[in-house]
């Protein structure tokens, strides 16, 4: 694509929408030729807008573009997917939410990773069929590996010795697991048991449903959706803002279902 | 950009400035704005300055349904012919309004004041959650109506409000979503067309 094509076409996932004006909205779009971009479109919040909902965050869309002078303005955008099992059930649409954020916090404008959005669809694809939540650590492990933070998780990430097979400290500073030797000079972070290890080591060589398909004791997810959470807070120096939305979800469901089984992290 | 131009008097600034806090407001308009003020008589601009000081000192929230109000409880909160047992859940204000204007509704209504938009970090504790738990906890209502938008947004706040009120045990149920009124088929995105036709209804 040049710079200098007036109208093009691609197709993308909205991540994000702000109001302009009186009846317009930027969305920030992932797509997988043109990376990350913002666009304009024009008239989108009156009711009889034709684009809409078409343009609802978390849509798979297929979208024309004109550029403008200062933001580019959508002219078509059609549905590919609507991920409807994503709005219409509190859990994942915290989830997705979570998702659509990283993808924006990882992410600079213009940048293509085509890598990147398969993980995104996938891990749309697997929450909308269903899949526990804690295949969202299988997104977050693809995705520090696609931005370049790839978690060290086969030596240690200090002096990249073998790892006995024992419980081992996961140092967000250190990018990843680190020997008992190494661990004064890592800083904080959290021992991770050996059963959680081998859960990040295949995660690296596995598909998203494989990954989805284990059985992960609530406990061990927990501390393992707690463990990236710090790493993806280190690599972003700055607080992932849904997380909150996504706790307080999790929250509400222990509270009010006795027996959450897998599908709490 | 339009900056006011050097040695514009304070007081012009001052007002362009305040203009462009407004939504929508861009710098352009709101030099617009002001310069039409300092021409405009005397009048007109002392009535914008009293209905801008009245709007703040004589409106409040009613205190029951957080709708905004002159007196306090509001006039839906207060008519006896009202249902109080139904309870409609609304985003704004302005939403009181269209339904009242669609007729139908014979119940009271409450207002959150937006909705939960987590990657903005706009949580429950943004909106008006506490007053209408407070009024489920009374037990008089027995069924909450979610009214807020379909967007990802409304949906997300309705299904929190639901999964938050579960306890108390009240009925909760959520608009139907159909296809708007001058709605062309062609043009309509997957889901509302989905949920329009899980709506349909015999002739
Ligand atoms: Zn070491
Ligand atoms: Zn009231």
């Amino acid at each position: 694509m040049t710079s200098r094509t007036r109208v093009y076409k691609t197709e993308g996932v909205i991540l994000r929408r702000r109001n302009l004006g009186e009846a317009d909205s930027v969305f920030t779009v992932f797509s997988p030729g043109a990376g990350k971009f913002e666009a304009v479109a024009r008239g989108v919040r009156k009711a009889r807008s034709r684009m809409r909902g078409h343009l609802e965050p978390l849509t798979r869309t297929e979208l024309l573009i004109a550029r403008g002078r200062s933001l580019d303005v959508f002219t078509q955008a059609e549905t590919i997917e609507a991920y409807r099992p994503l709005r219409e059930d509190l859990d994942r649409s915290a989830l997705a939410i979570y998702v659509a954020e990283l993808i924006d916090r990882f992410t600079i404008e213009h940048a293509e990773n085509p890598g990147l959005y398969e993980l995104l669809l996938a891990t749309f694809d697997a929450l909308a069929a269903g899949a526990p939540a804690h295949v969202v650590r299988f997104f977050e492990l693809h995705l520090l590996a696609l931005t370049g933070f790839e978690l060290q998780v086969d030596a240690c990430a200090s002096c990249g010795d073998r790892l006995p097979p024992a419980d081992t400290l996961l140092a967000p500073s250190a990018g990843g697991l680190v020997c008992v030797a190494c661990r004064a000079a890592a800083g904080t972070g959290r021992i991770v048991p050996v059963a959680g290890i081998k859960v990040l080591r295949y995660a690296r060589g596995c598909g998203i449903d494989q990954f989805a398909a284990l059985r992960i004791d609530p406990d061990l997810a927990r501390l393992l959706q707690g463990a990236l959470t710090d790493v993806i807070q280190h690599v972003l120096e700055r607080e992932v803002v849904s997380r909150r939305h996504l706790d307080e979800v999790a929250r509400l469901s222990r509270a009010s279902i006795p027996n959450p089984g897998q599908d709490v992290q | 950009m339009a900056e006011p131009m050097a040695g514009t008097p304070e007081p012009i600034t001052r007002l362009i400035d305040a203009f462009h806090k407004l939504p929508g407001i861009g710098p352009k308009s709101a030099q617009r704005l002001a310069y039409h003020i300092l021409r405009a008589p005397a009048a007109e601009a002392e009535a914008l300055a009293t209905a801008l000081r009245d709007v703040k000192e004589r409106i409040a929230l009613c205190s029951q349904c957080c709708n905004i109000t002159e007196r306090d409880p509001c006039s839906y909160c207060t008519d006896p012919r009202r249902d109080t047992t139904v309870v409609c859940v609304v985003e704004q204000p302005l939403d009181i309004l269209a339904l009242e204007r669609a007729g139908g509704f014979r119940g009271r209504y409450h207002v959150l004041h937006g909705v939960l938009n987590p990657m903005d970090g706009i949580g429950p504790e943004h909106l008006h959650i506490r007053e209408l738990l407070k009024r489920l906890e009374s037990g008089e209502v027995t069924e909450v109506i979610m009214a807020t938008n379909p967007s990802l947004e409304g949906e997300a706040t309705a299904m929190y409000l639901h999964r938050l009120t579960g306890p108390l045990g009240v009925r909760v149920t959520r608009l139907a979503r159909g296809l708007p009124s001058g709605a062309d088929l062609e043009y309509t995105d997957d889901v509302t067309l989905s949920r329009a036709l899980e709506g349909r209804q015999a002739f």
